[in-house]
């Protein structure tokens, strides 16, 4: 791996333990004309080099505006966020992300959106259209090489997105929602997809989810989250065997699982139902 | 929506006799007939009822006299020397307000300091018609090329400006956090997202700027001048050359209609991914 990298390497080495993403005491709030919204509430968690974290919670509940956080979109914060044992105030290379919506550069073709990130940390255009054609043949999309976006489908866009993100060789991968606007087919073959990837990179990687069936079949530890303000509410460590694919839901451990999960969350439906109700 | 329909129209069409719809394959073929006859029929029509007797034929000549009086004007040498001056007033004051609206419509859009500046200024200024400053143009530049260019350029600028700054705008926030996650520099974002993401509106305020050129060629060479294709129009009339003014109408559709065609489909290749 030829990576280079913003944050020293040197850093990396001599505390080769320390995890790729600490968040201590992460608070977000707007202000708005109507008052201030609590987005993120205190959040506290750390992420394993190389571990697979799914954050899930109803929409709504600050799931992006923590992600865009870490990406160095969201300024400023409370708290700390220390990436690869730097502080985060912009984004960086190092660190690569998956929108909900893929926000392809609709004027370049499929290889050229790909190249866009190796182009902008000034590999030559032989270099990055090699990486670039690399990641291609790995999502499977070489028949569209040459395309633009427009002509490509939803799974197909998000295919190329998570590429692009991919080619700068980011340490961290940020996905918010990355299958959210796919139909429940493709969704189901774009997880597998990314199983299958993710055996593949070594990059970290934050996926943000509504559905806690999607955080269960991804991740190695699931972060439950609360709404208004957004809260972790529970860990809930994810011990299914790798490689993994979707067929994982059939297996009783997941059910297990999932029941832990459905029970966190509504015993918090409840909390606040119950709050309301008194209010 | 609307392009599903057409599309479905167009598979109808293509099956014709086949289809669904057996009768639509007819129905075609009479409206290109009819289509082709649209002209032919309207000049008929007009060289008959200028014959006819029932209208005065000095004020309302026959269409062969008019194409007498076009052919005279041309092989007098005229019209090249009409023709040029007007394509040139036209191209330069398109080119110079083009890029003038452009420019700042990307400072306006981008900037907003340079939008609080400017904008409220530009909004006032734009919706005074263009004719309306013949006179002070006369004032300030006599009768003077500059004073053609610069109401050529006026009317241009403001529709460009306007297109150039809403698209800048509008570019998609989400493909500038993209660029900004994959290590674009943010003062190279204007070259790598924000222009062509504008691009479209810019091509579209471009396009509706040449109709916009011509509207305000007339106003300048109705403002006295020396050549040009509405100076002749203005001239055969003041001799009640009707045929002349008539000939002077078309070739100015023509040359309009010519420029829009060509516009439009150099603006398709500009916006390459559609
Ligand atoms: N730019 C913003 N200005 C004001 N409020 C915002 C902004 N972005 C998000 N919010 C608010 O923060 C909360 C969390 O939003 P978000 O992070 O998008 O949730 P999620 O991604 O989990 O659906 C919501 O209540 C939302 O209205
Ligand atoms: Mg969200």
């Amino acid at each position: 791996m030829k990576l280079a990298l913003a944050s020293s390497p040197a850093s990396v080495e001599s505390a080769p333990k320390q995890p790729a993403i600490q968040v201590s005491n992460l608070s977000i709030v707007f202000d708005s004309n109507r008052g201030q919204t609590i987005a993120v509430d205190r959040v506290s968690f750390d992420v394993a080099p190389g571990e697979f974290v799914c954050i899930a919670g109803p929409s709504g509940c600050g799931k992006s505006t923590l992600l865009n956080t870490i990406a160095g979109l969201e300024v400023p914060f409370e708290g700390d966020i220390l990436v690869e044992g730097s502080r985060v105030y912009s984004p960086r290379p190092d660190v690569g992300m998956v929108f909900q919506q893929p926000h392809l550069f609709p004027w370049k073709s499929v290889r050229r959106n790909i190249a866009h990130g190796p182009r902008m940390l000034g590999k030559s255009r032989t270099e990055a259209n090699a990486i670039a054609d690399d990641l291609i043949a790995m999502v499977g999309l070489k028949r569209f090489a040459d395309a633009y976006p427009n002509t490509l489908s939803g799974g197909m866009q998000q295919r190329v997105a998570i590429a692009r993100a991919l080619a700068n060789q980011p340490r961290v991968l940020l996905m918010d929602e990355p299958f959210g606007a796919l139909d429940a087919q493709t969704r189901a073959v774009m997880q597998d997809n990314l199983l299958e990837l993710r055996d593949r990179i070594k990059a970290t990687i934050v996926f943000v989810t509504h559905d806690i069936d999607e955080a269960i079949v991804l991740a190695d530890r699931v972060l439950i989250m609360s709404a208004g303000p957004g809260r972790i509410l529970r860990e809930v460590a994810v011990k299914l065997p790798r490689p993994r694919s979707s067929y994982v839901m059939v297996e009783p451990t997941y059910l297990s699982l999932k029941k832990d999960c459905l029970d966190v969350i509504r015993a918090e439906g409840l909390r606040a139902f119950n709050q309301s109700d008194a209010s | 929506m609307q392009d599903g329909t057409s599309a479905r129209q167009e598979i109808a069409l293509r099956t014709g006799g086949r289809g669904r719809r057996p009768d639509s394959a007819r129905l075609r073929r009479l409206n290109i007939l009819v289509g082709a006859l649209s002209l032919p029929l309207f000049v008929g029509l007009w060289e008959l009822v200028s014959r006819s007797g029932a209208v005065n034929m000095v004020l309302f000549p026959p269409p062969t006299v008019v194409a007498a009086a076009v052919l005279e004007w041309i092989r007098s040498g005229q019209f090249l020397g009409d023709l040029l001056a007007s394509l040139f007033r036209v191209t330069t004051g398109f080119i110079v307000g083009g890029v003038l609206g452009i420019l700042l419509g990307i400072l306006t859009g981008q900037f907003p300091v340079m939008s609080s500046l400017l904008s409220p200024l530009f909004h006032i200024l734009r919706p005074i018609p263009p004719i309306a400053f013949v006179p002070i143009v006369i004032l300030w530049f006599g009768l003077s090329e500059a004073g053609k260019l610069f109401l050529v350029v006026w009317g241009v600028f403001f529709t460009v400006w306007l297109s150039t700054h809403i698209g800048v705008q509008k570019v998609d926030r989400g493909l500038i956090r993209a660029a900004l996650m994959l290590g674009t520099p943010r003062r190279q974002m204007l070259q790598e997202i924000v222009l062509l993401g504008a691009l479209p509106y810019i091509v579209v305020g471009l396009r509706t700027a040449v109709s916009i050129s011509f509207y305000t060629l007339v106003a300048a060479e109705l403002a006295g001048t020396f050549a040009g294709i509405v100076y002749r129009i203005e001239i055969a009339q003041q001799n009640l050359q009707t045929g002349q003014v008539m000939g002077g109408l078309a070739a100015l559709g023509l040359v309009s209609f010519i420029a829009d065609r060509l516009f439009s489909a150099l603006a398709e290749r500009t916006v390459w991914w559609r």
